[in-house]
């Protein structure tokens, strides 16, 4: 099913939490909606389950206007991010709650309510739990249960807020590997939100970066991580440094250095910021008219990386540099030597640009 | 630290311990001391009075006392002004929690105050109130004098005033608990497709049990012994329109104590019943919170 959100806007009192949001997601993906905490990204969700009203714009399942549906009537599936799993019933009974609630003419028999339920707490492994009580599962447990809950109304798409924040990081890559593949498994629409961006980008099949009440970037994971549209998420995703300077004619000069900005070429002189990620900088052997001078503060060995601080000479700023081990080996630096660095790929903003697409 | 004095034969660390040791035992003590004593002279030698004085002149006094027809028709009335106070402030009780925890709206501090407002007013103001209402001299006293209905120094007016002094108790049981937890298994419920009764019913509910039969015992305790309010609306019309707590007035005035303190003695009844019934309750409630 295709979930259409059309231009919605909602505000809280006086903060904006949805701007003008537009997105559309298409049959069997599985999309992650990406952000800091204060973002918009929950609201987003809330409202494409209908438990907010947006203030303006419409929210379409399958081209079909949803937006004055009813929650109990969207059919869709809610995973919360503390589960909210009903404390006083019996894991069986949480699942089936959402087929003993239907109104007598749809609701399955006793018989085909339990072969349902039993099928679902299998699907999710947890068939042996089914007369325990929330409070007696572990955190992983309890969000497999709510998922297995979720899905016993046959809902047309899964909706999943923070599904793994509360839980620690060992299970959480599990559970997250084992959503994929149940993901594959059951083909359903499926929107997830989460402020952990490994997490976006190894489990989503597109992620959704939301800031302010507003989509910066929308795109597979390998568009988000090695293309960032936007300032915001060249910060937000991966480490990335920066470097303040000016733009003349398609060559960004920073300091002493130059990086070559041919998009904008067309730029006689502005004020810009270059962001280069760790591992696109190298160290060069000496100086060069496009290297920057920096002291060597500090060095960590990652296995097969070794991560540098560096401090820049001419005002002090923070460079992180990531280079192959055989690389810094062959360098052969030690701690409060100069070296020379070199941008080897950069993006470049404009100063005026900044907050807004550029790509 | 001590290290930076220069050395003696006992550190001053360790002396200030000792002390500090010692002081600690007696405190404790002092305090359960002054506890139990302040219990026993306020509520235990009461009580133990209460039950000394009913049973003075014997056993079959203390029968007669409370078989007298005048006694009877008192606990009858107590009995049914509870038995319409209770299950009505348990629906409204219900229905104002649910309101105020699980929905926003405008004025919702407002319906607070006013919940409250029973608390803050003196019970003689609240039957008083009552009066200028229905009373004869009152807003709509000759209309209802004209059709033959009668409200004050009547039973409909006893009714009235238990509801008003007793309908705080269960909503402000309800309304801590129910925003303590929060609203999410309410949305739960809602997205699997549960329409606000069923909600209200399957989730809700269950989920305060124990706290709403803490209020409704505690809102049963105050129906059973209010005093000031229902004594204003009643006008002690003996065998008509007496609770229990105003026939123990009427006797003590004239002078019959030991039938006083037996009628007296099944209001302490019901205090210790009520107060075994609720300690069951809390220890059940709690047990449920540790979940």
């Amino acid at each position: 099913m295709t979930i259409q959100v059309q231009n919605v806007t909602k505000r809280f009192g006086t903060f904006e939490a949805l701007n003008g949001v537009n997105l559309d997601i298409q049959p069997g993906e599985l999309v992650a909606l990406l952000g800091p905490s204060g973002s918009g990204k929950t609201t987003l969700l809330r409202v494409i389950a209908g438990l907010e009203q947006p203030d303006s714009g419409r929210i379409l399942f399958n081209g079909e206007d949803t937006t004055d549906t009813r929650v109990q009537e969207r059919e869709v599936g809610f995973v919360f991010q503390h589960y909210a799993l009903f404390r006083h019933m019996s894991i069986f009974e949480n699942v089936a709650f959402g087929l003993r609630v239907r109104p007598r003419a749809t609701r399955p028999p006793e018989a085909e309510i339990k072969r349902r339920v039993m099928e679902l707490l299998k699907l999710v492994q947890l068939d042996w739990l089914a007369d325990r009580y929330p409070h007696q599962l572990s955190g992983g447990q309890r969000q497999r249960i709510a998922l297995a809950r979720a899905l016993a109304i046959e809902p047309k798409v899964l909706l999943l807020d923070e599904p793994f924040g509360a839980l620690d990081a060992k299970v959480r890559k599990e559970l997250r590997r084992w959503l994929r593949r149940l993901h594959d498994e059951i083909n359903l629409t499926s929107v997830f939100v989460t402020h952990d961006q490994e997490e976006a980008l190894e489990v989503a099949d597109r992620v959704v970066v939301v800031n302010h009440g507003r989509i910066e970037q929308v795109g597979t994971p390998e568009e988000i991580y090695d293309h960032p549209a936007t300032p915001f998420v060249y910060q937000f995703i991966g480490n990335v440094n920066l470097f303040e300077g000016r733009v003349h004619n398609g060559v960004a000069h920073i300091s002493s250095g130059e990086i070559h900005a041919p998009e904008h070429l067309d730029v006689a002189d502005a004020p810009a910021t270059a962001y280069v990620r760790p591992h696109e900088i190298d160290i060069a052997n000496g100086p060069d008219p496009d290297t920057v001078a920096a002291t060597l503060n500090h060095t960590t060995k990652l296995g097969a990386m070794v991560r540098l601080e560096l401090a820049r000479r001419d005002n002090g700023a923070l460079v992180e540099v990531e280079l192959p081990r055989e690389r810094f080996d062959h360098l052969n630096m030690a701690t409060g030597n100069v070296v020379y660095f070199r941008p080897r790929r950069a993006r470049v903003f404009l100063a005026a640009d900044r907050g807004t697409q550029v790509a | 630290m001590a290290a930076i004095y220069p050395p003696s034969p006992v550190p001053a660390a360790v002396v200030r311990t000792r002390s500090a040791r010692k002081s600690i035992k007696w405190i404790p003590i002092l305090l359960v001391g002054i506890a139990l004593f302040y219990l026993a002279l306020f509520l235990f030698v009461p009580l133990a009075a209460v039950f000394f004085e009913a049973f003075k002149k014997g056993a079959g006094f203390y029968w007669d006392a409370i078989r007298e027809p005048d006694a009877w028709s008192a606990v009858k009335l107590t009995l049914l002004a509870a038995a319409i106070a209770v299950p009505l402030n348990l629906i409204f009780g219900v229905a104002a929690a649910w309101a105020i925890a699980k929905f926003d709206f405008r004025f919702k501090s407002v319906l607070i105050t006013l919940i409250d407002l029973p608390f803050s007013v003196s019970p003689v103001i609240s039957g008083l109130i009552y009066v200028l209402i229905f009373g004869l001299q009152g807003w709509v006293g000759p209309w209802l004098h004209e059709h033959d209905i009668k409200i004050i120094f009547a039973v409909p007016g006893i009714v009235l005033a238990t509801i008003f002094v007793t309908f705080p108790f269960v909503a402000r049981e309800l309304i801590p608990l129910m925003q303590a937890q929060g609203r999410e298994e309410e949305e739960a419920a809602a997205v699997l497709g549960a329409s606000g009764w069923q909600t209200l019913w399957y989730v809700t509910l269950p989920n305060v049990k124990w706290g709403l039969l803490y209020g409704v015992i505690l809102c049963n305790a105050r129906a059973m012994g209010e005093f000031g309010a229902v004594s204003v609306v009643s006008g002690h019309i003996r065998g008509a329109t007496n609770t229990l707590p105003l026939h123990v007035e009427i006797l003590y005035n004239e002078y019959a104590f030991a039938a006083a303190f037996a009628c007296a003695s099944l209001l302490a009844f019901l205090a210790l019943i009520t107060l075994a019934i609720k300690s069951v309750v809390e220890a059940r409630q709690h047990k449920e919170h540790r979940k």
